[in-house]
């Protein structure tokens, strides 16, 4: 292993007028579109029902949180920018670069909820517990260790991992509060943070598989094997992690079903089968509901802002628009 | 009260209400939606959570004695009448049987509108009890419009809006009002009342608008001393502040909104405090804007030519009246050719394309087509705003202060209470014309009641005006039960042809008022009502139906003839009507819920609506009437496209004296030209105000949830 994430050695003027891939436009756009900053949310009107948490409650919801932002501070600093070297056009480092810094707007969003909803000591201290968790750090620095490693297509597949897969045993927290009514502003950014997520597994999955084309059945098999070897080293940390976190409230198992559906997500992300039977990915529907990507809630505007609106896109009219 | 009798089938069994709501929005295996999932869902809220949490009484007469003495309900109330009565009443209401059709329906009931104790834990109300309460505090002693009303309501023909239906009879309660107007003037003290008032009335429920636009721009000079004043966006602050710090007992929290002219120099200031990237003390979060726009906007971006702004100080010194009362679109080139006024100018497409960039971003600002709006008024004044949901539109006239704030003389401000029929049960009213009549009575009652000392520009105004606004809901749902689609011709049809038959019966209820009461409203002498000039579209024309189908509609409802019309002209002329403004159809978000009903006159934003509310958090609605049998006339208001909205909102505009709550739903991929084309198209079909823009993002491709009902490509 190296100490240092690769950099790109040679630089070309970048074209976007001649596309090899049009799915890098497309996932340009999305995200281009998609941009958002904590600040666009009321977080504030979460204050009273923050008060109504129990403690055991409160303290879940904090680590779960320091959790996310280990994760996407992980992922924003050094994840997507370790893939821009092996890309292989020049929109794709594009939209890594874009990427990087939507994971850095989330790693600070999490501090405008703490902020908002908790006393410096709190955050303190669950900034403390986020380095002293032993599963925590070890999932951080088990991906950490394949994005300063040498294989581009395993730092592809630890990257979908962690963007589809690792990031839900948190996110399940504010989807269960928001469907029994608690911290929903904190469910609409964590929703817009969701929504990003599932943009960036699916696109570096995508990569993955392009990456896959023409290389010899061998190596690909070693591939497939590594993906299952690391997703169930992972899976098994996670466990741990869940119950460490989730066995004051009672969720831990609810919240594993949860982690098997996103580890199938993931693996299709990456193109390969399922590894948990559907018998063990029944999610709590209100959960699977609240899960939906799509901006499509018919939210009241009095007491938040919503997850759906979107930069939009300028065009001008034209006379015959203004013929009356 | 149990919401129904059947065993939770096996699939559903072992799961929490939530979670059994939440499975509407997922297909079965078979790839249908799983409505008996939500009606379990409503059952085991009932096992679960009501009956367990509803404090017991052996009687009615022990319960009501509790409410009183404890504080909960006003004795005033109960002692108008007999007890006898009063107990004759409840029965009535008990035996309707009444069942909440979906979870959300009684989930709203009980998490916002019901008496609970006052640690808030246990519920003191089943819907049967709010709805007594309500009837008997609105028909204040008269026995026959308490049946009546509780008759309406139960049955769901009628339903008053929510201050209304949340407070009345209620001891520690917010006024029934829902909506507040208030102009602001170009000084201190006015500006000052303004947010006091702003404070007062949030505190007391309702939202609360103001109208901005006279309020000099951001750099104009005060006491001649150029470059002085900060123009409207730190008053903005000032209010987004005040709103969130009051709140109606928690009840429902603070909202405001504001009102701007397009030809104000802060424009542009204005809509970039809601863009995306606006610096923090910029930014305004929570409170809602508007735009005023007049037709002279339109004219100047049809010949893609500059739109000058103009000083609110420099034309209130040269007109002697305020920037709002003067119109834009008369004295536009006699402004611009006045050397006195300091003017600014932008590009008049550009101003709409910037409008359309904030509304992406945004969903704000509402508007108000200002010229429309005012031709179509039949008060002498102008309406110079809306309110909070932009279906308000009256005149008011500028208050007066001393330095102490009090009023040297006090203008008019505008109030309004509103509450909605649903159209589906009114149509089938054994009589339309009674349904109408008992709610314009509730309705006028409301305001008869409210005197808001706290504001007398308010209070003053309610006094002299007893304006209403009588709304409607669930033209969807009614449409697709009935098997027509909406926006199809005949769905406009009947759209015409509902709202005609009903403004008659709602100026004929009022008219029973003036002469029952023998007041009208105060400047009824003045207006096209006194006139008759109001009539001379339905005497000098026939309205009927177009299509076979809406004749069969209406076999069984009368619809009134030009000798109807002749009739009511001449009583109007001779006796007044009581109410300066009758009709007003709001977005209806909470109380079509209850009341089963698709929202307003829109179509469905979804077949199953993904609902999320501060106080709910996020639940699933499934439209009114919807099987998986008639899916097909559920087309939500994103499918539907804006043509058929509006020419929905347009037909029924035609007979409503006030606005109607116009949102426009459009497709991510749509571009700021499509709304501007929406835009355009809703000015030039009459209609008078735009709601908000709600924008549909789907999931990008291999995204996506599978096998939820809302995220169907």
């Amino acid at each position: 292993m190296t100490d240092q994430v690769k950099l790109q050695h040679h630089v070309e003027a970048i074209n976007w007028n001649r596309i090899q891939d049009e799915k890098d436009v497309e996932v340009w756009n999305r995200l281009v579109n998609n941009f958002w900053l904590p600040e666009k949310i009321p977080l504030s009107n979460d204050v009273q029902s923050w008060n109504t948490l129990t403690e055991d409650e409160k303290l879940l919801t904090m680590r779960v949180f320091t959790g996310l932002t280990l994760l996407d501070t992980l992922q924003g600093t050094v994840g997507a920018v370790s893939l821009i070297p092996d890309a292989l056009t020049p929109h794709e480092e594009a939209v890594y670069t874009n990427i990087a810094f939507m994971e850095s707007v989330h790693a600070k969003s999490y501090s405008s909820i703490f902020s908002t909803l908790a006393s410096t000591k709190e955050i303190d201290e669950a900034f403390r517990w986020s380095l002293e968790n032993v599963n925590l750090q070890k999932k951080a620095s088990i991906i950490e260790a394949y994005y300063y490693g040498e294989d581009p297509l395993k730092r592809k597949i630890a990257s979908t991992l962690l963007e589809s897969f690792l990031f839900y045993s948190g996110f399940y927290l504010p989807m269960y509060w928001s469907s029994r009514a608690k911290l929903t502003n904190t469910a609409d950014l964590i929703r817009l943070i969701i929504r990003d997520e599932a943009v960036h597994g699916y696109y570096i999955g995508y990569k993955f598989q392009k990456n896959l084309e023409g290389l010899s059945e061998e190596r690909k098999t070693e591939l497939k094997d590594y993906t299952f070897e690391l997703l169930y080293e992972l899976y098994e940390n996670e466990v741990q992690y869940t119950h460490d976190l989730y066995d004051s409230v009672g969720l831990s198992e609810d919240v594993k079903k949860f982690l098997h559906y996103n580890a199938n997500k993931a693996l299709m992300n990456l193109g390969y089968e399922a590894m948990f039977p559907s018998s063990v990915t029944d999610v709590n529907p209100a959960i699977l509901s609240a899960l939906s990507p799509n901006a499509d809630e018919n939210h009241d505007f009095f007491s938040g802002s919503g997850s759906s609106y979107v930069i939009g896109k300028a065009v001008n009219t034209e006379d015959e628009d203004w013929d009356f | 009260m149990k919401t129904d009798t059947k065993e939770v089938p096996e699939a559903f069994q072992g799961l929490g209400y939530h979670e059994l709501n939440a499975m509407l929005n997922l297909y079965d295996k078979d790839g249908k939606i799983q409505f008996a999932a939500d009606r379990a869902a409503a059952r085991q809220y009932f096992l679960q959570h009501v009956n367990n949490n509803t404090v017991f009484f052996h009687d009615l007469d022990e319960k009501l004695e509790y409410l009183v003495k404890h504080e909960y309900y006003e004795r005033e109330t109960i002692d108008q009448y007999t007890m006898n009565f009063v107990r004759g009443l409840y029965a009535h209401a008990y035996k309707k049987k009444f069942r909440f059709e979906t979870f959300l329906g009684a989930f709203k009931f009980y998490t916002s509108y019901t008496l609970k104790t006052f640690d808030g834990n246990r519920f003191l109300e089943r819907y049967e009890d709010r709805v007594c309460m309500v009837a008997l505090h609105l028909a204040r002693g008269n026995e026959q419009l308490a049946t009546q009303l509780v008759d309406e309501i139960m049955d769901g023909r009628f339903q008053p809006a929510t201050p209304t239906f949340l407070n009345a009879g209620k001891a520690q309660r917010g006024e029934l009002v829902s909506c507040f107007l208030l102009r602001v003037e170009d000084n201190m003290e006015s500006i000052a009342r303004g947010i006091n008032s702003s404070l007062q009335l949030s505190k007391r429920g309702g939202g609360v608008a103001l109208s901005l636009t006279n309020i000099r721009e951001h750099g104009a000079p005060i006491k001649q001393i150029e470059n002085q004043s900060s123009g409207v966006i730190p008053v903005m602050k000032l209010l987004e502040d005040s709103f969130s710090y009051a709140n109606q007992l928690g009840a429902r929290q603070g909202a405001g909104a504001v009102y701007l002219h397009a030809h104000h120099p802060d424009i542009y200031r204005f809509l970039d405090t809601k863009r995306e990237n606006a610096d923090e003390k910029v930014r305004i979060k929570t409170l809602s804007l508007g735009v005023v726009v007049p037709d002279i906007t339109f004219q100047l971006a049809q010949t893609n030519e500059d739109m000058y702004l103009f000083s609110p100080y420099d034309v209130e010194r040269v007109y002697g009246i305020p920037f709002s009362d003067v119109s834009v679109t008369e004295k536009y080139y006699e402004m611009v050719d006045d050397s006195r006024i300091k003017k600014t100018k932008i590009n008049a497409r550009e101003f709409f394309q910037t409008l359309a960039e904030i509304q992406f971003e945004s969903g704000y600002p509402y508007v108000m087509f200002e010229d429309t709006v005012n031709r179509a008024n039949p008060i002498k004044g102008k309406v110079i705003m809306s309110n909070l949901c932009s279906e308000i539109l009256q005149v008011s006239s500028p208050s007066v202060y001393k330095e102490d704030l009090g009023y040297e003389e006090i203008g008019k401000d505008i109030s309004c209470n509103l509450g909605s029929l649903n159209i589906a049960k009114a149509m089938d009213s054994p009589d339309l014309g009674a349904t109408v009549e008992t709610a314009i009575r509730a309705l006028s009652a409301v305001s008869d009641m409210s005197y808001i000392g706290s504001v007398p520009s308010i209070a003053e105004g309610n006094k002299a005006s007893h304006a209403i606004g009588l709304g409607q809901m669930n033209l969807h749902g009614y449409l697709a039960r009935e098997h027509v689609h909406y926006g199809s011709e005949e769905g406009l049809d009947f759209t015409n042809i509902y709202f005609y038959t009903v403004l008659f019966h709602a100026l004929s209820s009022s008219n029973k008022l003036a002469m029952e009461t023998g007041e009208t409203f105060g400047g009824f002498e003045d207006s096209k009502y006194a006139s008759g000039e109001f009539f001379d579209k339905y005497t000098q024309a026939e309205w009927v139906p177009q299509t076979e189908k809406v004749r069969e509609l209406f076999a069984n409802v009368h619809i009134p003839t030009q000798q109807d019309w002749e009739q009511l002209k001449a009583s109007v002329m001779e006796h007044g009507i009581y109410n300066q403004n009758l009709q007003a159809v709001p977005p209806t978000g909470s109380i079509s819920y209850i009341n089963n009903s698709t929202s307003s006159i829109h179509p469905v934003a979804a077949k199953i609506e993904i609902r999320k509310e501060g106080k709910l958090g996020r639940v699933y609605y499934p439209a009114p009437y919807l099987t998986n049998e008639n899916l097909d006339y559920y087309q939500d208001a994103y499918e539907i496209g804006y043509e058929k909205i509006v020419d929905t909102y347009a037909a029924a505009t035609q007979h409503v004296d006030q606005g109607l709550s116009l949102t426009l739903f459009f497709k991510d991929t749509a571009t700021t030209r499509d709304i501007n084309r929406a835009q355009i198209y809703a000015w030039r079909k009459g209609i008078k105000t735009l709601y908000y823009i709600r924008l549909r993002q789907l999931a990008l491709e291999g995204t996506e949830v599978e096998g939820c009902v809302s995220c169907a490509l």
